[in-house]
């Protein structure tokens, strides 16, 4: 039995609105590639971050080498022999990478100059001695993330570390610096006995990388396996499943004619990487397509795109026959589209206004609400707020409420009270019920299928297979900013999809 | 209901603690000078309310305050910071003088809605361009705008020393306008004549503006969540511009009235700091209209009470102004002192626990 | 005419108009490498003159007022720093509001202290010396432009060395432009970055309490009600035009010190001295546009 380097015993950390980590115990062996996987806002970060001293948990230990700690911080974890690799880059852009990694504890000559020769000179030794390959002199905003990344393995590496977390470390990385960073953490492992603690969402990483893998899923770990003894489409499950008993919806056949049609999309990601590659669907009136995918797969670039939030670099948009490729956000709304974005937060409310305003937004210049297209009509609003409120079951005291002072599921009934109200012929659709406690979850299942039986045509994106499953008449799988299947649901079961949602096109299981 | 009541309620219960902490502090110092300052705050409020004369003075102050309070909370709240009132005022100010002292025959009413409309064109303009700045190239505007205010008073300062001096010699002034174009005085010798109806007219368009029209609804989702505004189909660029725009035109304006209501010529040093009064004053309000309003009069009170102040009891009447820069500094701590506060409270309960 | 405007003495009146600007400035390129959009130096600077005047004439040194002034600033870095890093309030409303409040506070006291309105100024006021090199008394327009300046015009180029080595050869400096630009960074290797803004706020106002200090006790030996004049905005310009670099910055100051030259000479002759006196300003514009159109530029590619 080899030494337990880290142990957590039943850690929990709470947050202002959340319960990010719910009585998590684990321990972490010397010398091992310890894999945490779980979907966004599985409480990951979290869990790292507490490790690593950024957080101070609510309740539970944490054990270090064998010791106790009392004291959470940053510099008491790296005096421990911890580094952490975050996933934005805590690197300072115009600094050098010898400057970077020296930052914090430099050596100085005449106890109050920094030394920059000496610090080139460790920079140098480290290469050499961990075979990670920089040029000290050069500036990080000069330097691709690859080698970003290797100066922050440096920078641990350079203040003692021997246990290594990497918190998303691919996220970022070409298919090639992947390669190169797993031989580095495989040879940081094997040869130079450290501990590497990594924290990824793909799967198929996982599976090439680590030892054992521990699975959460909405603050909880879920299981902690040895990665031999599992594959892809296990902890696919293990990730997604929501053990949520939904019964069936009934769904009758419509027939109608194409609304949607999007063909060979290339759009980009916020870092300008090709996030998807040639995507090509259509949606027709009075049907739900669906999108499988594990998250990260192009999926919310997808959404943005179709909304004329995100620029199309190559590829055409056909809603109801017209091209609307390039088209902005309000041309695309008059075309008869709303939208559910991803993130209600940040995109789908404004949190410091009240739930009327919430609701009025893009309504705000109808005759109904506004005479002349001047004045507002506020007793009008007022009771439309009323009425929606009260038709998709928003909790609160009044309407004059602050948004941001709801729990999740009530943001999210006011979005969609406001986007489906709108009465249009297409909805884009995502993630609908993150976040969100069961009851709500029901109740929006139901709006979207009504929204359907009246005709809509619907893209409907979720990181949730269940909903997937429930909810959608197609299905498309998106792996790596492709479509990898086509399906009609009832052609599939959940077990294969997972096939194609990590990318390997098996033809029969 | 009770909830937005609350956070009102809230609000109203800092900023009475604000000015109560600011007007403590202002009382102590009093004391420290071996003052009684209750003696102070008396005369100072009698000095602005006291009589006829008085009262016309204090709400003649209030016409500058309220119109670049206004054009503050206009641009504050739709996320774009116009700091270049000043600068505004001053272009807008000769560019009204210029009408004045130019176009002479004019009939009176023409002259003066074409000096108004070319002190708002000159501000607005002004505005314009740190705006455009902003919204097109991400410059920042607080920057921007406040270079924009020295560049303004210099220029104004140039044309009244040189092209635009007045016939009597260099004075630090333009000719005086017209006689017909004087602003009537509602009461004898003071300073208060007829913008304040032209002000009380723009405050109630720009309070229409802001809360019954859904442009001004725009221009707060704007202000609140860009990103929202612009996922529902807002064109946030725009609003960002318009809202910089009309900002400067209020504080063209304001100064316009300055020259038509007040000094009858531009002056080289027309404005001493109104522009930043009245960012205060929407500050401190947290850009309501009405509040406004209501704390330009508080401001121009302590303005004109503050001389009786002094006469009463010796104390520089610019005790004032501390005063005021302690309200805001309050207010603008105000978030930050509540999250301290707290957390405070959490760690006591904690504790406890 | 001109020969009465272009000559030593030009050079000679922008080393001393720039001084001011030099000494903010230093101060205030500290905050903004630390993150601070600081546009209260104009007040700081304005209560460093008040409190210089104030320490030289009561405790009858120069010495003593520079003290005085330096504490005084200190305090108003603190009052800043509390409210922007502490309270988290808008910058430039806390900036704007110690504008406003050093406005009022220093006339308030210069008439309930001195009892006048308007300038104090006083027999009693000892100035800072003036330096004389014996070594330069011989080389002629050297002698003429260098020789026999206030004594912080000497210190302020110290100190501009001092600042560049701070920033760029210390530990220290590293960890203030980390504040600034990467501040989670700053906290994940164990230094704190609220710790390095508030030192920054703080020597910022140092720095303008000395600048304030020169002003009335190097520059002239008098306070005047809002003596800085705009001095804070154009040392703010002088920060952005020099990209935050204590060296670049310098130049920059001095450059608008000699526009501000340049213009009271020219006035002095009865030229119009409003446009030289833009040029920071404008300047300041421009150069940001530059930067920003370039960025765009990079963007695009």
């Amino acid at each position: 039995m080899s030494e337990r380097i880290i142990e957590l015993k039943n850690v929990s950390k709470q947050f202002p609105s959340v319960l990010a980590n719910d009585n998590i115990s684990l321990h972490i062996n010397k010398g091992e590639i310890y894999a945490i996987v779980g979907e966004n806002g599985a409480g990951k970060s979290t869990l790292m971050k507490t490790m690593y001293g950024l957080h101070e948990p609510t309740s539970g230990e944490v054990y270090i080498k064998g010791e106790k700690i009392k004291s959470f911080s940053p510099s008491n974890s790296i005096k421990r022999g911890i580094g952490m690799v975050h996933q934005h880059f805590m690197l300072v852009p115009s600094f050098t990478i010898a400057e970077n990694i020296v930052l914090g504890s430099e050596p100085r000559s005449k106890r109050i100059f920094s030394d920059k020769k000496k610090a080139v000179d460790i920079v140098k030794s480290l290469s050499r001695t961990y075979g990670l390959e920089v040029d000290p002199n050069a500036k990080i905003q000069d330097v691709s993330v690859g080698i970003q990344q290797r100066v922050e393995i440096l920078k641990t590496l350079y203040k003692g570390a021997d246990i290594l977390i990497l918190d998303e470390p691919t996220a970022v990385l070409t298919p090639q610096e992947t390669e190169e960073l797993f031989k580095v953490i495989k040879r940081l492992v094997n040869e130079l006995d450290k501990t590497v603690i990594i924290i990824t969402h793909k799967l198929n990483e996982v599976l090439t990388i680590s030892d054992r893998v521990a699975v959460m899923r909405q603050g909880k770990l879920v299981d902690v396996v040895n990665t031999r003894e599992v594959n892809e489409k296990i902890l696919a499950e293990l990730m997604v499943g929501r053990e949520v008993l939904l019964e069936d919806i009934d769904k009758p056949e419509i027939k109608g004619e194409e609304v949607v049609r999007v063909k060979d999309l290339v759009v980009k990601d916020n870092r300008g990487f090709d996030a998807l590659k040639g995507v090509s669907f259509h949606i027709n009136k009075g049907e739900i397509l669906g999108v499988a995918g594990i998250e990260g797969n192009g999926q919310s670039e997808l959404t943005e795109a179709l909304a004329g939030m995100r620029k199309i670099e190559v590829g055409h948009v056909f809603i109801k026959g017209i091209d609307a490729t390039g088209f902005n956000p309000k041309k695309i709304r008059e075309l008869g589209v709303a939208h559910i974005p991803e993130d209600r937060l940040v995109t789908g409310l404004s949190k410091v206004s009240s739930i009327t305003d919430n609701i009025l937004m893009g309504s705000q210049f109808k005759e109904e609400f506004c005479k002349n297209k001047l004045h507002l009509k506020r007793d009008k609003i007022r009771d439309y707020a009323k009425k929606l409120i009260k038709k998709f079951d928003v909790r609160t005291p009044s309407e004059d409420v602050k948004v941001g002072s709801l729990s999740g599921g009530n943001m999210q009934k006011v979005v969609i009270a406001r986007e489906f109200s709108f009465n249009t012929e297409i909805l884009l659709i995502s993630q609908p019920t993150r976040g969100v406690d069961i009851g709500a979850i029901e109740f929006i299942h139901d709006q979207i299928i009504k929204k359907r039986n009246e005709g809509c045509a619907i893209l409907l994106i979720s990181a949730e297979l269940d909903e997937i499953f429930r909810l959608s008449d197609r299905i498309i799988t998106l792996y790596e900013g492709k479509v990898t299947g086509e399906f009609k649901n009832g052609e599939i079961t959940k077990n294969e999809i997972g096939y194609y949602m990590t990318g390997n096109r098996k033809e029969q299981v | 209901m009770f909830k937005k009541a609350k956070d009102n309620v809230e609000y109203l219960i800092s900023l009475f603690l604000s000015i109560f902490a600011a007007l403590l502090i202002g009382a102590l110092i009093m004391l420290l000078n071996g003052q009684n300052p209750i003696v102070g705050y008396k005369a100072l409020v009698l000095g602005a309310f006291g009589s006829k004369y008085k009262i016309a003075t204090t709400f003649a102050k209030t016409v500058p305050l309220i119109l670049t309070g206004l054009a503050t909370a206009i641009s504050f709240m739709s996320g774009i910071f116009n700091i270049g009132g000043e600068g505004q005022l001053y272009l807008g100010a000769f560019a009204a003088a210029y009408i004045g002292f130019t176009f002479t025959n004019l009939p009176v009413f023409i002259a003066i809605i074409l000096a108004i409309i070319a002190s708002a064109l000159i501000g607005g303009l002004y505005a314009y361009f740190p705006a455009v700045l902003r919204v097109k190239y991400e410059i920042d505007e607080v920057i921007t705008t406040i270079m924009l205010n020295s560049v303004a008073i210099l220029f104004t300062n140039y044309l009244v020393n040189y092209p635009f001096q007045a016939a009597q010699g260099k004075m630090g002034g333009t000719d005086m306008i017209a006689e017909a174009f004087k602003f009537p005085k509602l009461v004898k010798l003071s300073k208060l004549n007829t913008s304040i109806f032209y002000t009380a007219i723009i405050a109630i368009i720009i309070y229409y503006l802001i809360k019954k029209t859904p442009f001004g609804y725009n221009f707060r989702i704007v202000g609140e969540n860009g990103v929202f505004a612009k996922y529902a189909g807002i064109n946030t660029k725009r609003y960002m511009i318009l809202a910089m725009v009309i900002s400067g035109a209020l504080c063209g304006i304001a100064g316009a009235f300055e020259v038509y209501g007040v000094h009858y010529r531009f002056l080289q040093n027309i404005s001493k700091g109104y522009a930043f009064d009245g960012m205060l004053v929407a500050l401190i309000v947290k850009n309501n209209p009405v509040g406004i309003i209501l704390m330009s009069i508080f401001f121009a009170m302590l303005k004109t009470g503050s001389n009786s102040m002094e006469v009463a009891t010796g104390i520089p009447s610019e005790l004032i102004l501390v005063i005021q820069s302690i309200i805001i500094l309050f207010i603008a701590g105000e978030n930050g002192f509540k999250k301290l506060f707290k957390e405070y409270r959490l760690k006591r309960g904690k504790l406890v626990k | 005419m001109l020969h009465d405007v272009f000559n030593l003495t030009l050079l000679q009146n922008t080393i001393r108009t720039a001084t001011p600007l030099i000494l903010a400035a230093l101060g205030g390129l500290l905050t903004m490498h630390a993150g601070i959009l600081n546009i209260g130096m104009e007040g700081m600077i304005l209560i460093g003159a008040f409190f210089g005047v104030l320490g030289s004439y009561y405790f009858g040194s120069a010495l003593a007022g520079v003290l005085l002034a330096m504490l005084s600033g200190l305090l108003i870095g603190l009052i800043f720093g509390v409210f922007t890093i502490e309270l988290k309030s808008d910058e430039f409303i806390i900036g704007i509001a110690i504008n406003i409040f050093a406005g009022g506070l220093t006339v308030f006291l210069l008439r309930s202290i001195f009892g006048v309105k308007g300038a104090f100024s006083s027999p009693k006021i000892v100035p800072l010396p003036d330096v004389h090199f014996p070594i330069i008394d011989k080389l002629g327009f050297l002698d003429v432009i260098f020789n026999n300046h206030s004594v912080f015009i000497y210190i302020s180029w110290i100190l501009v060395i001092c600042v560049y080595i701070f920033l760029y050869k210390t530990p220290y400096g590293y960890w203030m432009r980390g504040a600034g630009e990467h501040p989670e960074c700053l906290e994940t290797v164990g230094v704190s970055p609220k710790r390095m803004k508030y030192i920054s706020s703080l020597l910022c106002g140092i720095f303008c309490g000395i600048a304030g200090a020169h002003l009335s006790l190097g520059y002239l030996t008098l306070f005047t009600e809002n003596m800085s004049a705009g001095r804070g905005f154009i040392a703010l310009a002088a920060i952005i035009f020099g990209a935050s670099n204590p060296i670049k910055t310098f130049g920059a100051a001095l450059l608008f010190g000699f526009f501000d030259a340049l213009g009271i000479r020219l006035q002095g002759v009865g030229i119009a001295s409003q446009f030289t006196q833009m040029i920071p300003y404008l300047a300041t514009i421009f150069v940001l546009f530059i930067v920003a159109k370039g960025k765009l530029n990079r963007k695009g590619i």
